[in-house]
């Protein structure tokens, strides 16, 4: 045994930062869920903190009613972009797939796919450009022309909150979306394409019969892999454009946690609702995998 | 093979175009608009969509690069993209070697080690009280040592190295070579696709993050990175203005609007040049990523 380890010392020396790492930036941490049982005063040694029991978890569920709307931005929101990111995705690379002119299917690829790579803080920046109230280009356009009054505070006001998420959200990851499916259809074998030609199909229903069920099992994959995270937002995104007109509509759990932990230092209740959320989501991901697992024989895990 | 189409052909293919005029619209406009923008007069430009400059100046790319704190930005920005990306791609390739080494007795039990973290995280407040207690609050490591293992690109290159030929390391092991040699020499250099396009991913992940700052660094102008500086001015009137009462020239007639979008196009144009291999690079790692899954 011992000679075994040291004929792969070299093996063990490559491995031992990369587990130093992780288990001090991953695992750690989740000592630090002790605090969540206790009354936590930022600044005080974690050991010294008053033992509380479940108390957090109850003033979450039963002496307020946070979590309701919580969830109901949370899910919502995030299952508004999983459908919206994965249909737009899917159409477009179905679309560009019946371009005739390889240039035109290769800058629209290079186009789409650029807004991904763009921090939230320039998608905020740009998203002020153009739909802010008074100056934003689109309000003023519209103004101009007569077709509104005065300018609509898309960022500012709470029903233009789910919108606001899912469009941008649809606009940054568009591209980058379609390119799985694009790469799905390429694996399409083209005798399909050739047997629906004998059979006199046109291009639409070609795409519709043929093109279109094979990306099914694609889809099927990444809904499941997307799942376990409905959870779990885009911090970012959600840092940067919940504000104090719209937050009834786009705060969500992760916003919630740091603003109760890291704003008003109450760690301990903090870290309840993040434990709630990271439990409630390894329960989503272990059922879907289970379902996913007897209905199609594969899982994530 | 000659083309019959019908008019139900010609009008799918308008239809198509019309889809992807739309399209190239939205993602093009907003960056053509912003560009222009931050060239022109705001008297000239306020309230239109610009399509070119309209009074051409560029007063407010020579505010902003008379700007100490923006500068000194610029460099942290640099900085942290450099050091973190590096010892990123070191530490997490040595890893993703060591875990293909099946043979090795203990590596199959740090495989689910490492897979583990995918799945389940402390969450904000004790990722935060950790980083406090380790010191790095106030300091620049906090950009580079919590990202110093990404779990998920050790899996992209450990299923790159899996793919390579298994001879060269034989035959490189019948000529004495040890592990350590194998990796460096024969494993690495052969994995610069993939380790191309992870840094690529880690480049651009430190070159737009901003909220690690906000979490530990607010305190900190001096170590503000270029996105933080941006995000600032974006938020309020009065740091913006903070910002620019440092810059030793006043220009009356820019306004705060053309400074954030020169800014703003300042940030961009790193990830327009480095574009043409992140569209590649990405490409394929996502679809080595894909053949794992």
């Amino acid at each position: 045994m011992l000679h075994h380890l040291y004929r792969h010392k070299y093996v063990y020396l490559l491995l031992a930062p990369a587990v130093v790492f992780v288990f001090l930036f991953h695992y750690v941490p989740l000592f630090g869920w002790v605090i969540a049982f206790t009354r936590y005063q930022p600044g005080l040694s974690m050991w010294d903190a008053e033992w509380a029991g479940l108390e957090q978890f109850r003033r979450f569920f039963v002496e307020s009613n946070d979590y309701l709307y919580l969830l109901r931005n949370t899910l919502v929101i995030n299952i508004l972009i999983i459908i919206t990111n994965l249909s737009l995705g899917l159409i477009f690379a179905v679309l560009l797939n019946e371009l005739r002119s390889r240039f035109f299917m290769k800058l629209m690829q290079t186009v789409s796919f650029f807004p991904f790579f763009i921090s939230w803080v320039i998608t905020y920046s740009i998203s002020y450009t153009f739909l802010s109230q008074s100056t934003g280009v689109l309000n003023s356009i519209l103004v101009h022309l007569g077709f509104i009054e005065s300018g609509i505070n898309v960022l500012g006001e709470a029903k233009y909150a789910w919108p606001l998420a899912v469009g941008l959200e649809a606009w940054k990851s568009m591209g980058y979306t379609s390119i799985i499916f694009i790469a799905a259809i390429t694996a399409i074998p083209s005798e399909q394409y050739e047997a629906a030609d004998i059979d006199g199909a046109s291009r639409f229903q070609k795409m519709r019969l043929v093109t279109i069920p094979n990306l099914v099992p694609t889809l099927i994959v990444i809904l499941i892999l997307n799942s376990g995270w409905v959870l779990s937002s885009n911090f970012e995104f959600f840092f940067i454009f919940t504000n104090p007109t719209n937050w009834e509509r786009m705060q969500v759990l992760d916003i919630y946690i740091y603003d109760f932990g890291l704003k008003q230092n109450n760690y301990s209740y903090a870290t309840a609702v993040g434990i709630v959320k990271t439990v409630v989501s390894l329960i989503i991901i272990v059922s879907i995998n289970a379902l996913s697992k007897r209905a199609t024989g594969k899982g994530i895990f | 093979m000659v083309y019959k189409q019908s008019w139900g052909d010609r009008l799918f293919d308008l239809l198509i175009y019309l889809f992807m005029f739309a399209v190239f619209l939205a993602m093009v406009v907003p960056f053509l608009h912003i560009i222009n923008y931050s060239l022109s007069l705001p008297a000239k430009a306020d309230g239109q969509l610009l399509l070119v400059p309209r009074g051409f100046t560029l007063d407010a790319y020579k505010l902003v690069f008379t700007n100490e704190s923006i500068v000194h930005s610029i460099f942290i920005s640099v900085a942290r993209t450099v050091t973190g990306t590096a010892l990123m791609v070191f530490v997490t390739s040595m890893g993703a070697y060591a875990i293909t080494r099946d043979d090795v007795a203990g590596i199959k039990f740090f495989r689910k080690f490492f897979v583990f973290t995918l799945y389940f995280s402390g969450g904000i407040i004790p990722v935060y009280m950790l980083n406090r207690a380790l010191g790095l609050t106030g300091s620049f490591w906090v950009y580079i040592l919590p990202g110093a293992v990404s779990v998920f690109n050790m899996i992209l290159i450990k299923t790159y190295i899996e793919s390579l030929p298994k001879e060269l390391e034989e035959s490189a092991r019948i000529d004495g070579a040890n592990d350590m040699y194998l990796f460096f020499r024969i494993v690495f250099p052969l994995s610069m696709p993939v380790l191309a396009a992870v840094s690529l991913f880690s480049g651009i992940g430190q070159w737009n993050a901003f909220v690690d700052t906000q979490f530990y660094n607010a305190m900190n102008p001096e170590l503000f990175p270029l996105q933080y500086v941006l995000y600032n001015s974006l938020q309020s009137i009065t740091s913006f203005e903070m910002y620019m009462q440092e810059s030793q020239q006043v220009v009356v007639h820019l306004t705060p609007q053309s400074l954030k979008l020169a800014m703003t196009v300042l940030t961009v144009i790193p990830i327009m040049i480095a574009y043409p291999f992140l569209q590649k690079f990405f490409i394929k790692g996502l679809l080595i990523g894909s053949i794992k899954g």
